[in-house]
């Protein structure tokens, strides 16, 4: 055969990757700044498909790139400044050894520094693309603003993230978009509705920090430097579309307000503005000073069938984000030193309440602990000496309860030392026929406007509650649920003791059985109904082709193993609560 | 001034004065030799053949005077040059005061800089000077009329210009890490180049477009994963005992490979010599064993080389022409039959259609099978972390508070693990960045132990 034997590796995928270091020799950087500059411009490693021809014929474990992503690399102008800054940094440690100051000095002043908003713009064409992203950046920020200034990272670094997440803060107020949040105990979920996208941060307790020495901080200042040039740009956009003068400004009543003498005491002039502006109590300053924002109604197109229903579903959903927004319109807050003051402030003020605290606590105090029009005062000790008559002394979790449920609970379980009730997760959305704890089903309850009873009788009517949905359930299928049902209760011990105890429940309940004269119960049409439709949805099973038949009973069947697993679930707890609730009993019983 | 000069020549020349400096060579008398003739119709000559230096010392020794104690010694009165002498004075200076006197000794280098001339220096004339005030306020008016038309005077314009100059060269770049740092509209539309587009690019002021591979996310995980409900701080019964017991199974594993791992290190009981056995190897070879079974067994191996010798010396023969010839017909027929088999199965195939119909949709239907699978496969693949380098993403520790570290309510809360751990991990689990090992710290050189003689002693 004529030509030239192919040789290996010099087509295919081999061509297409290159390893880390030689992508670093290519771009002549150190391997610090080859990854803060991948870092930067958002090209990340990849993992090819066929590594043996990637790597030569090696196994070895390497780190490939795209040749193609290195190739774009080298036209960055940043890496200039890279090289510029390595060569700054010898000089200076040159001049240093030699103790000339005066030309430290000098190469002090001319210190080489580079800018990401071309790395933003071209990473995020549009501003929408940047606002998807913005997660990232805002746990990011949230998280350095929390650091002590010990030298984990720069000063300037700390100082920035503050700015902007506080800048963020009041945002989420002033558009009050903010839906869910989630007292975990890791630290805080919020999550916002922005411009249509759903943005969720993470947000660490204060005073939370032991530095992990297994992370990288070197990589993480570099995410945040990123992170903070994008929080920036999006920020200042976000406060465009609200009119909103940016940097932010305090609203000029409410600066008035807050000019109190001891600001001098508290803080220095410069700082002074960033603490008021961290304290949320006040509104921020408008380019164009409107009274309120006048809501804009949407517009009404006739519409016929199907969208007409469509059109009532989203007006309706409208109505009902309205009033989200305006849960605590009217209320006042007044917020004891214990708890965590800015995670309340910034969600009160969200929901259109009005806050305050103790002068000594912080800076933007708006009105005094002994104010008489304060509805509500946020406490987290188990007792209080000296209480006001006319407001609710509450636990902080009802306020995160209230946001999630999107209504104003009852305040009587987060009455000062009571036991709470447990925090439920607002990220965990339900489908058909999975468990629903009772708590959360009380909460559903009353989220359709169902009136809570009275204390006592709740547990007991849960419980039926309970029973007759699981008997509503399905009708044909209760018979074969039940068998299964104990066919697995018999599995596990404890589940043995389950049946046990209802068992015992049975016999109660057949000894208080008495035989009443029956009433004759006239059919009525709705039963009827029922009964015809349940009779062709049989037909129409029994007429199914055996190949749809056949996906209907897998269908069928896993909807009933989800029920028969929250059922499994329901009766535990029944048993959890009944055994407490026996305990509590015999507990009151001895004293 | 004029007048002071001519009042010091008179003083000069009154019997009375007293030069500072007399010296008895200097006399200008004892050394004026034989008077030169020179015509004096030329200034050159004056200045050559006239002789001043008696003027010049006398004029020398004013200044000196002057300088030294603030006028001629001759006009002063004699109370300020002579005190009569009455013996020493006894005064012991305090001890306080000298202190006090050290502590408020001037500088030496304030010392340096006053003037040692007792001559007061000569007044600013400048300051007696009164200035044209009629012209410069000519001046200014004019100036403001033609600044209110928009003329500067070029003084202005090059104050102007410089002013400009340096504030551009003092503007620093901002940092991108400075706190105080500015934000603009970033995506607004700005106005497009308008240059031609050839010399953007070799100018390289057009930066090279991003490809669109790039934007895609290597990973469709969620920058931000909620914790499950069991993570409250206050958690549901049941949520919690589900956490609790995924962080159980995650530790049983982790135990069972610590187990497995033991188990396969551990040392084989086995393999430990005992006394017995190294009492065996020391005496191996040096007892004798039966003489029958060394025979027998000498003649197994003797019969095995034999058979084995047999095998592989036998060589084909040659084969002869016929039976070549006969072997390629055996072939052509195999050949020929195996055609024919072929074209008869074909044609029962026919009657087979059925059969072979059902084949190929079963045939189809697996492969169908294996792509869904293959694809939902590739779909889980994608939330999971790729091997990026050398070591595998782990993932974090569950976070999770047993019953009774859980807190009643939020003062007491003990947050669990760390946000910034958490951040990291899922940078690493998005694919975002490789997984790595904080780099170990290794020595150059050797650490050489010296002991020293001070410790020695001791010992």
């Amino acid at each position: 055969m004529g030509g030239l034997q192919k040789k290996k590796y010099e087509s295919g995928s081999a061509t297409n990757y290159i390893s880390r270091n030689k992508a670093r020799k290519k771009l002549s950087l150190s391997l610090a700044d080859f990854r803060r500059l991948c870092i930067l411009k958002g090209i990340y490693p990849h993992e090819p498909k066929h590594k043996k021809k990637v790597n030569k014929g090696s196994t070895a474990q390497r780190t490939f790139y795209l040749l193609k992503d290195i190739r774009f690399l080298l036209h960055e102008p940043v890496v200039g400044k890279f090289r510029e800054y390595k060569i700054f940094v010898r000089k200076l440690r040159k001049a240093y050894g030699k103790a000339e100051w005066g030309s430290v000095e000098r190469l002090k002043d001319n210190k080489p520094t580079y800018k990401l908003d071309h790395i933003v713009k071209e990473r995020y064409p549009t501003f929408i693309d940047a606002l998807r992203d913005v997660d990232d950046a805002l746990s990011m920020c949230f998280l350095f603003s929390t650091f002590a200034r010990t030298g984990k990272c720069h000063v300037q670094v700390i100082q920035l993230c503050r700015r902007l997440s506080v800048e963020w803060m009041n945002y989420i107020i002033a558009s009050r978009s903010l839906k869910k949040v989630f007292l975990s105990i890791k630290g805080i979920y919020y999550q916002a509705e922005v411009l249509g996208q759903t943005i969720t941060w993470l947000v660490p307790y204060q005073f939370a920090h032991d530095h992990p020495t297994d992370v990288d901080y070197r990589v993480m200042a570099t995410f945040t430097e990123f992170y903070t040039t994008l929080l920036g740009f999006v920020n200042f956009r976000l406060y465009q579309t609200l009119n909103l003068i940016y940097p932010p400004k305090l609203d000029g009543k409410g600066e008035t307000d807050l000019k109190a003498d001891f600001e001098e005491d508290y803080a220095m002039d410069s700082e002074s503005y960033l603490e008021k502006l961290s304290a949320l109590s006040a509104s921020l300053a408008r380019v164009v000073s409107t009274a309120e924002e006048e809501e804009a109604e949407m517009d009404h197109f006739p519409a016929e069938g199907e969208d007409m229903e469509k059109m009532e579903a989203r007006v309706k959903a409208q109505q009902e984000e309205d009033k989200h927004k305006k849960l605590f319109e009217g209320l006042k807050f007044f917020l004891n030193r214990e708890v965590p003051r800015e995670s309340l402030a910034f969600l009160l003020r969200c929901f259109g309440a009005q806050v305050s605290w103790d002068k000594s606590l912080c800076i933007g105090s708006t009105y005094d602990i002994t104010d008489e029009t304060i509805t509500h005062h946020v406490v987290d000790r188990p007792s209080l000496d000296k209480q006001y008559i006319n407001r609710y002394y509450i636990q902080p979790q009802w306020v995160y309860d209230c946001v999630n449920s999107k209504i104003l609970l009852p305040v009587e379980d987060y009455f000062l030392g009571v036991t709470l009730p447990p925090h439920l997760s607002p990220f965990v959305e339900e489908k058909e026929g999975d468990y629903v704890p009772p708590e959360r089903q009380k909460l559903l309850a009353l989220q359709r406007g169902e009136k809570p009873v009275a204390e006592q009788d709740e547990e007991d009517e849960d419980e039926e509650e309970e029973e007759d949905e699981e008997e509503d359930d399905d009708d044909d299928d209760a018979e074969e649920e039940e068998e299964e049902e104990e066919e697995e209760e018999e599995e596990a011990e404890q589940e043995a003791k389950l049946k046990d105890m209802e068992q015992k429940r049975t016999q109660g309940k057949a000894l208080s059985v008495k035989v009443t004269p029956g009433k004759a119960t006239p059919d009525n049409r709705q039963r009827l109904e029922q009964e015809e439709k349940a009779e062709e949805k049989r037909l129409a099973i029994m007429m199914m082709k055996k190949k749809d038949k056949y996906l209907y009973d897998k269908i069928m069947f896993g909807k009933k193993r989800k029920v028969r697993e929250a059922n499994k679930m329901a009766a535990k707890r029944k048993a959890l609560d009944e055994a407490s609730k026996s305990d509590r009993r015999k507990k009151s019983k001895k004293q | 001034m004029a007048a002071a000069r001519k009042h010091k020549r008179v003083a000069a020349s009154q019997p009375g004065f007293l030069p500072l400096k007399s010296d008895p060579n200097n006399d200008a008398s004892a050394n004026l030799g034989r008077r030169k003739r020179v015509n004096k119709n030329k200034k050159k000559n004056w200045n050559k053949y006239s002789d001043i230096q008696d003027v010049e010392e006398f004029l020398e020794d004013v200044r000196l005077q002057e300088r030294a104690t603030g006028g001629l010694i001759a006009d002063k009165p004699d109370e300020s040059l002579f005190f009569v002498d009455t013996g020493e004075k006894k005064s012991i200076p305090k001890p306080e005061a000298v202190k006090k006197g050290k502590r408020s000794k001037p500088l030496r280098i304030d010392l340096i800089l006053q003037p040692d001339s007792q001559v007061p220096a000569p007044k600013d004339i400048l300051a007696y000077q009164r200035p044209n005030a009629k012209k410069l306020r000519l001046m200014a008016e004019k100036a403001e009329k033609l600044a209110a038309m928009g003329m500067l005077s070029r003084r202005e314009k090059l104050l102007q210009l410089r002013k400009t100059a340096e504030t551009h060269v003092k503007e620093k770049p901002l940092n991108s890490k400075d706190p105080g740092r500015g934000f603009y509209d970033l995506w607004s539309a700005g106005s497009p180049d308008s240059a031609d587009p050839y010399y953007l690019e070799q100018t390289k002021k057009k930066l090279v477009k991003r490809p669109e591979k790039l934007n895609e996310k290597p990973s469709i995980l969620p920058a931000v994963e909620v914790i499950a409900p069991g993570g409250s701080y206050n958690p549901d019964f049941l949520s919690h005992q589900t956490l609790l017991l995924e962080a159980h199974e995650a530790e049983v594993k982790k135990v069972k490979a610590e187990e497995k791992l033991e188990r396969q290190l551990a040392i084989n009981r086995m393999d430990i010599a005992t006394e017995e056995s190294v009492f065996n190897e020391q005496v191996e070879g040096l007892i004798e064993e039966d003489e029958g079974e060394e025979m027998k067994e000498t003649e197994h191996t003797a019969e095995d080389s034999k058979d084995a010798a047999v095998g592989p010396t036998a060589q084909p023969e040659k084969k002869t022409e016929r039976q070549r010839k006969r072997e390629k017909a055996e072939r052509i027929k195999e050949l020929q039959k195996k055609a024919e088999r072929k074209m008869l199965d074909s044609r029962q195939q026919l009657f087979q259609l059925r059969s072979i119909g059902a084949d190929l949709k079963r045939r189809e239907l697996r492969t169908t099978t294996r792509q869904t699978k293959r694809k939902a496969k590739q779909e889980a693949q994608k939330a999971l972390p790729r091997r990026l380098g050398k070591l595998k993403f782990q993932g974090p520790d569950l976070e999770v508070q047993l019953s009774d570290e859980l807190a009643g309510s939020l003062r007491t809360l003990k947050p669990e693990g760390s946000v910034l751990k958490d951040r990291f991990k899922s940078l690493q689990k998005r694919n975002l960045i490789e997984p790595r090992e904080r780099a170990k710290f290794k020595r150059k050189h050797k650490v050489k132990y010296v002991e020293k003689r001070a410790f020695r002693e001791i010992q």
